[in-house]
């Protein structure tokens, strides 16, 4: 039961020698005729041994220095004999990947787990990490790195410089109980829209101003936009995002992708949509701004309703991406609405408002 | 009839096995946030070589997991350094300094490609075996990548033309220090015949919507694998293609409905099929005595090569 048929390499000649392997007590003996029939035997010490780790159902030995010596083994009983003549040395070593040599139906039902789980970990771990990562980001880093995307992308906009100015003024009239320091921009551009970049930078297409009647509405668009600041939505954005590409990318086993990734500039990431969860905690949270600084709360539901007549049906224009706009904001705005009390009259806003309005419908 | 003496590799890979390992691979690099790739792509090249037979006998990777580590984080290294240069410079708004931090990123990944290159020959030749014989690379560095350059700036400066001699005479380098114990290679290709095949193979493409890329790719394959000579001793055997354009586009239509179809999870069973149609579509003809071959490589470890080619993804030789 110790004597094992098995193929013998000397490491010197790719001849293969059909051998026995004797299980000796300390040590394994290898016997087989040499092409000139001449008996030849081999003494492999125990210590020497190396079992070659391996997917198939051959067990491979080898021993010795460079050049090895190798040996090749079918016989299935042969990992009980070791077992048995050698319990102090074990040869096999449990692995994760044994699970290759059982059957089919096995590696069918771990892969279907292991993809369940991938799927679990990609739409419930991967925005929790991201999450997580995100708010422990140095805020200074993050205003730097908002800067930097700022600077890369608004050369892709004509910035409307007078505008800009008078719309900081506005800004600076409402407390948005911020450490961010808030920037605004506003860029020719005719669609109505406006997005918020991480750190402070908010970006206003002159259209959506156009559009406005009232200071309540604009009031409400920063508000709303300086919550996604405030809350970091972009920059857990930009980690799930990243996360994703990462997850992607390993999984498809492309290294490059997350080269290219890190290489890649921040517009394609700026432009990413917030989940719903995000849009309306940043419409929640844009009310307690107004609210708090005695601003009509109309203005969130007018500045809904303009977005809805100017984008039409809600989820298939592409500037909807930014900001999906539902009925059910515009019903809950209406909602809030209703309990709002204290608005106090701020003549300065009022002021800067009608500055903007000027240079808007003239 | 010692004439028609003709022998093959065979590949007894199976779709679901590298399908296990494929997901323990993903699996475990997710968790590892990607720090067990090296192991990872250990674990396939194995499953690779020890599913291909050759006389009876399977071949052996020998790379391990920890090795391709170190070449691992070498590579990264090298990477985070040149992309550092060239954010730093590009930070500093200075216009001399940028484009000084850009010609340095480009010229450092001109660089990297033919030591990479060199290095994933040296690494995998010396961890590939078959019965204990050790393949080997013998190139020099220095002479390779001077080679490199000077090819690539030729094929800069001619726009492209001289890639066609620039790849024959990068291959005749690999194969001519190509050892795989006493035998060694030699590739026989010819730059001009190669460029006059290519330029028939893009433009009948063109002309044919793509339907003639089948029979082009077919002829780049018998172009790559029938210039291969193989020398024992004496006695050269050359290396003959069967692959046909029919061929070539049952492969290349059902893997890419296989991968699209199942998003990409199927990619393993894509693979089984692609490693057994090339090599069952080369022939070694001639008298090879597969006893006779002799240890003559000597140990050999160094894997930053290994890693960095996979990293700038170039198709190796």
């Amino acid at each position: 039961m110790y004597n094992f048929s098995v193929r013998y390499h000397d490491g010197r000649l790719s001849i293969a020698h059909d051998a026995t392997l004797t299980l000796m007590p300390d040590h394994w003996l290898i016997h087989y005729r040499d092409p000139s029939g001449e008996l030849t035997s081999v003494r492999w010490t125990l210590p020497g041994i190396v079992t070659d780790e391996n997917f198939s159902h051959l067990f491979i030995f080898r021993f010795g220095e460079f050049p090895q010596q190798t040996i090749e083994c079918k016989d299935g009983n042969l990992p009980e004999s070791l077992k048995k003549r050698y319990p102090e040395r074990p040869f096999f070593k449990r692995r994760v990947t044994d699970i290759f040599k059982l059957n089919n139906t096995t590696i069918a039902g771990v892969a279907f787990t292991v993809l369940m789980l991938i799927g679990l970990g990609y739409w419930f771990g991967l925005p929790w990490l991201a999450g997580a990562v995100a708010a422990r980001f140095p805020t200074s880093a993050e205003i730097k790195m908002g800067d930097t995307m700022y600077e890369n992308m608004i050369r892709a906009y004509e910035v409307d410089d007078q505008l800009t100015a008078k719309l900081n003024d506005f800004t600076k009239a409402i407390d948005f109980k911020t450490n961010y320091p808030i920037r605004v921009t506003v860029v020719t551009e005719n669609d109505a829209n406006a997005f918020a970049l991480p750190g402070g930078n908010i970006v206003v297409f002159e259209g959506i101003l156009r559009k406005m009647k009232t200071k309540e509405e604009l009031a409400a668009l920063l508000a709303h936009e300086v919550s996604h600041v405030h809350y970091r939505h972009s920059l857990r954005n930009i980690f799930r995002s990243l996360g994703g590409y990462l997850f992607l990318s390993l999984l498809l086993n492309d290294i490059n992708g997350i080269v290219t990734i890190l290489a890649d500039n921040s517009n394609a990431l700026a432009n990413l949509t917030y989940s719903r969860e995000l849009e309306t905690e940043a419409d929640t949270k844009g009310m307690d701004v107004l609210q708090s600084n005695g601003i009509r709360l109309q203005g969130f539901v007018d500045l809904f309703a303009l977005l809805q007549s100017e984008h039409g049906d809600v989820g298939s224009l592409k500037l909807l991406s930014t900001h999906p706009l539902t009925e059910e904001r515009l019903r809950a705005a209406e909602m809030i609405v209703r309990g709002q009390k204290g608005v106090v009259a701020n003549r300065e806003l009022e002021k800067y408002w009608q500055v903007i309005a000027a240079a808007e419908h003239k | 009839m010692e004439q028609h003496e003709t022998r093959q590799v065979t590949f007894y890979g199976e779709g679901a096995k590298l399908f296990g390992i494929y997901i323990v691979n993903i699996l475990l690099t997710l968790v590892t946030l990607g720090l067990y790739y090296p192991w990872a792509r250990a674990a396939l090249l194995k499953y690779l070589y020890e599913e291909s037979e050759f006389e009876g006998s399977r071949f052996t990777f020998h790379g391990t997991g920890k090795e391709m580590f170190i070449g691992f984080i070498k590579a990264i290294g090298i990477f985070l350094g040149l992309y550092c240069i060239l954010f730093g410079a590009v930070a500093t708004h200075n216009m001399t300094i940028t484009l000084i931090g850009v010609a340095v990123f480009y010229i450092g990944f001109l660089l990297l490609i033919p030591i990479a290159i060199h290095g994933a020959l040296r690494y995998r030749t010396s961890r590939s075996s078959w019965r204990g014989i050790h393949f080997g690379y013998r190139g020099d560095r220095k002479e390779f990548l001077n080679m490199f350059i000077v090819g690539s700036l030729i094929t800069l400066c001619t726009f492209g033309i001289y890639g066609a001699w620039f790849v024959i005479e990068i291959r005749k380098y690999i194969f001519k220090h190509l050892r795989f114990g006493s035998i060694s290679f030699s590739y026989e290709g010819e730059g001009s015949a190669f460029f006059w095949m290519n330029l028939k193979g893009y433009m009948l493409t063109l002309i044919t919507f793509g339907i003639y890329s089948f029979w082009w790719a077919k002829d780049l394959f018998a172009y790559y694998v029938n210039n291969i000579r193989m020398y024992q001793g004496e006695t050269a055997l050359p290396f003959r293609s069967t692959a046909t354009a029919g061929g070539y586009f049952k492969l290349i239509a059902v893997n890419i409905l296989i991968i699209i179809l199942s998003l990409g999870l199927a990619t393993p069973w894509a693979i089984v099929r692609a490693m057994q149609f090339v090599f069952s579509n080369i022939h070694i003809d001639g008298p090879l005595d597969v006893n006779a071959i002799t240890q003559t490589e000597a140990d050999y470890s160094d894997a930053t090569g290994e890693d960095l080619a996979d990293m700038i993804d170039i198709g190796l030789v």
